[in-house]
């Protein structure tokens, strides 16, 4: 699903991804775990097409990440999610249907639906410059979850979400993996990605540490938490 | 094609939620409508009063202008905050992660504003029109003509605020756009004093030599407005250089936008 081949990021003299080699399969949930400054939100941005690759080439579906397509069946909900001030939830989901070629009634549909999921319904037609964090960040999710992707990019997903929100995301994207959905979650909620994550890699200064499945990590080091301190120590 | 026309419509609606679109509507209507006196009065020069038409066209004329001036000013208040307020308010990434390219996004919304200020000063040079005809009983032929000749004008100066905003901060792009139009204006002004009948006949050596390559291949802005006022008074325009002013500043749009399409591709968002 995603393949990243020799990926380098640099800025200016900062190399934030260093020669990066990464396959995440179809249907894998995949957690990124890094400290701060690892280079976790350049490979996102990278694979957003927010910003290019200093040398090496990344694929999404086996369509470079350059070309728009690639990103028609992705989701994406960034770590800072900002919705315009002007613009209530509907109006903003409806913006981002369209612009994914959702059009007239199935795009009515497709965001009804998604109000419901994210549980917003009743309060889609205020401007979300009255949303409180946690309602803009399940409008972002609605938005990310639109037109039924293949790729989900969640970044701190769960900011600003009450313990039961915590709990409904975590739900929404159980049955997203169990649909086949391939998601790539960078979240420093330890516990979250215990209980979700299929696939585990952990990222230092630009380089991927270790890459395994969450179990054979567990089961070889204990606790996440452990695992985290043991590579990054 | 599809997400261009429709970043394109957002762009409109975006822009006009700002109230100061809605304020400076009301304040050049009420300016417009306020003018209505002139038409009506009675004006003698040289002892010989002027019929009501001969007054309306000239006020008329000079309206136009004023309209046109303050609409530069529009489009570069409305121009100058696109990618600094989409980066900020999460615009940018919303079109972004979908499936637009970014010349979709970058021409959508440089056309929306030009779509929306063009609009905004048609409707201008329309009342002042109507007026006319409605106080005096005569249309002014090219009136509207020209308003849609001097909205080439509004574009460039979108297009070249949006691109000045990609490196400078919001408000030095907007002083560096009117301190580029200014020299135009200055610079062909003076050239249109120059070759004038009246200095012509005073100073005849001033207005024969030809002007220098950089006034030619400057960007025409005050020129097109020159160009419309010949439209409206259905007079002879005076060109300077080989080069008509709508190819010049049409080049200027082409280029700028070309320039901004490289730049931008390049961009991290």
């Amino acid at each position: 699903m995603i393949e990243l081949n020799s990926v380098t990021k640099k800025f200016g003299t900062v190399t934030a991804v260093d020669n990066m080699t990464c396959r995440i399969e179809k249907g894998e949930y995949f957690a990124l775990l890094g400290p701060n400054g690892a280079g976790k939100t350049t490979v996102v941005r990278m694979l957003l097409d927010f910003i290019k690759p200093t040398s090496g080439s990344i694929l999404i579906d086996g369509t470079p990440v350059s070309n728009p397509e690639a990103r028609r069946r992705v989701g994406y909900l960034a770590e800072d999610h900002r919705i315009p001030s002007h613009l209530s939830g509907l109006e903003y989901l409806r913006r981002h249907a369209s612009l994914n070629g959702l059009a007239g009634k199935d795009a009515r549909m497709e965001v009804n639906r998604l109000l419901d999921v994210v549980s917003m319904k009743g309060r889609e037609k205020e401007k979300s410059a009255g949303y409180s964090k946690g309602m803009k960040q399940r409008i972002g999710l609605g938005a990310a979850l639109l037109g039924q992707p293949k790729l989900l990019i969640l970044d701190e997903p769960v900011t600003g979400l009450d313990p039961i929100g915590i709990r409904d995301v975590r739900k929404i994207l159980e049955r997203l993996r169990d649909n086949g959905v391939t998601v790539l979650l960078n979240s420093h909620l330890l516990s979250e990605v215990e209980k979700t994550c299929q696939t585990l890699a952990i990222m230092n200064n630009g380089k991927i540490l270790v890459k395994d499945s969450i179990r054979s990590i567990l089961d070889a080091d204990g606790t996440l938490e452990d695992v985290f301190i043991k590579y990054l120590s | 094609m599809n997400r261009f026309l429709k970043i394109t419509g957002y762009t409109i609606r975006d822009q006009m939620r700002h109230k100061s679109i809605y304020v400076l509507l009301g304040l050049s209507i009420f300016f417009v409508l306020m003018i209505r006196g002139c038409y009506s009065g009675q004006y003698v020069v040289n002892g010989k009063q002027l019929d009501n038409i001969t007054v309306a066209w000239h006020v008329s004329k000079i309206v136009f202008q004023i309209i046109s001036s303050g609409m530069f000013l529009i489009v570069i208040l409305l121009s100058m905050k696109i990618f600094s307020r989409d980066h900020e308010d999460g615009s940018l990434v919303l079109f972004l992660s979908r499936p637009v390219l970014r010349r979709e996004y970058l021409l959508g919304r440089i056309a929306g504003t030009w779509v929306l200020c063009l609009v905004f000063m048609f409707i201008l040079h329309a009342t002042i029109f109507m007026t006319v005809w409605v106080k005096t009983g005569a249309t002014i032929p090219g009136y509207l003509t020209a308003s849609l000749v001097c909205s080439i004008n509004l574009l460039f100066i979108a297009v070249l605020v949006c691109f000045l905003s990609l490196y400078l901060p919001d408000f030095i792009s907007a002083v560096f756009s009117v301190g580029i139009l200014l020299v135009g204006y200055i610079s062909d002004g003076g050239h249109q004093i120059l070759t004038s009948d009246i200095l012509r006949t005073a100073v005849p050596e001033a207005a024969s030599a030809p002007p220098a390559l950089w006034r030619i291949l400057y960007p025409k802005v005050y020129m097109v407005q020159v160009y419309a006022d010949s439209i409206i008074g259905q007079s002879r325009f005076n060109n300077m250089g080989p080069l008509h002013p709508i190819l010049n500043v049409s080049f200027f749009i082409f280029l700028i936008t070309a320039l901004m399409l490289v730049v931008f591709n390049k961009k991290e968002v």
